[in-house]
């Protein structure tokens, strides 16, 4: 987007306060336009389910702007995916009140017989050269993989991996130690490449 | 042979980073829209009582607490759990427990972080 039509944009759509400059506005737009599509599919692998990653993924973003939108931007990311993160735990909770409530009333569908890795893939949109195909099959062995990490080995290996988050960076954005985070992440990649070594020469 | 470590974290990015590339039309619309309703939101001024609601549900479980210290006289146990109950199923209270966890949460997020990054 030239810089014309973001002012255009954020001229049609914000309506900036005293307290919250057009400048910083503007800011918040850029950085979550930068986050938005690597948040989503980090959100997505955690949950298995595009469509819950969205409303997971607007919730940071209505959270973040509402709660962080004055302090620096340089604190937005860490604090970003810290919300995100919280989210997804949150959705994961109320998953496993609702199965066992759906288990107690004897009316689980046993939705674990019936996913479908195949199905619940990312959409190729059409494109099906030799790479993309590999790539596509690489992803999915690799997310079904990152997805049946622990918790917290999970969060360190997505934050420090797929977003690029430093180490003091990643503690923030899951609420613990650095030392925490580097035990997580080295559990993590130790874990992925013993599942998916040899599929990965 | 196993990859490295490096290796390994390096082919995840690489494959991850072409899975988000791989992202739909409908879907970047989403997230665009998702983004301008977030910026909007955020033009709308909070809500005053909800900063009281963490306060609030504090001074309730206190006063809980009194009542059943007063004994059972005073406080009907056996008969309170099945009106929480009945409060509890109705979806709008999930609901509001939920935001007021989100609530609760944020606020403690708030105290910590003016001490750690503050």
């Amino acid at each position: 987007m030239t810089t014309d039509a973001l002012d255009f944009t954020v001229s049609c759509t914000l309506k900036p306060t005293g307290a919250r400059t057009l400048q910083k506005e503007r800011q918040l737009d850029e950085f979550l336009a930068d986050v938005e599509r690597r948040a989503l599919r980090i959100a997505e692998i955690a949950v298995r389910d595009r469509e819950e990653a969205l409303d997971l993924v607007q919730d940071a973003m209505i959270k973040l702007v509402r709660s962080y939108s004055e302090r620096g931007s340089d604190e937005w990311r860490p604090l970003f995916y810290r919300i995100l993160q919280n989210g997804v735990r949150d959705w994961h909770r109320r998953q496993a009140v609702r199965n066992r409530v759906m288990v107690w009333f004897q009316k689980a569908k046993n939705d674990d017989s019936d996913y479908d890795v195949i199905a619940a893939a990312p959409d190729p949109d059409g494109r099906t050269p030799d790479q993309e195909l590999q790539n596509s099959e690489a992803m999915q062995d690799m997310e079904l993989a990152v997805h049946a990490l622990p918790t917290r080995q999970r969060e360190a290996f997505m934050l420090r991996t797929f977003e690029g988050l430093d180490v003091a960076g990643t503690a923030t954005a899951m609420g613990c130690s650095e030392g925490s985070v580097k035990t997580h992440y080295s559990r993590a990649i130790h874990t992925l490449r013993d599942k998916l070594g040899e599929h990965w020469q | 042979m196993k990859k490295s470590d490096e290796q390994m974290a390096r082919q995840a990015k690489e494959a991850f980073d072409s899975s988000v590339d791989r992202l739909d039309a409908a879907t970047l619309s989403r997230l665009n829209r998702s983004r301008h309703a977030a910026l909007a939101e955020a033009s709308r001024p909070r809500e005053a009582w909800l900063r009281w609601i963490p306060a609030t549900g504090i001074a309730a479980a206190m006063v809980l607490a009194v009542m059943m210290l007063q004994g059972p006289e005073q406080f009907d146990a056996m008969h309170a759990p099945a009106n929480d109950l009945e409060i509890l199923l109705g979806e709008e209270s999930i609901d509001m427990l939920e935001d007021l966890e989100f609530y609760s949460w944020l606020d403690s997020e708030e105290l910590q972080d003016d001490g750690n990054l503050g």
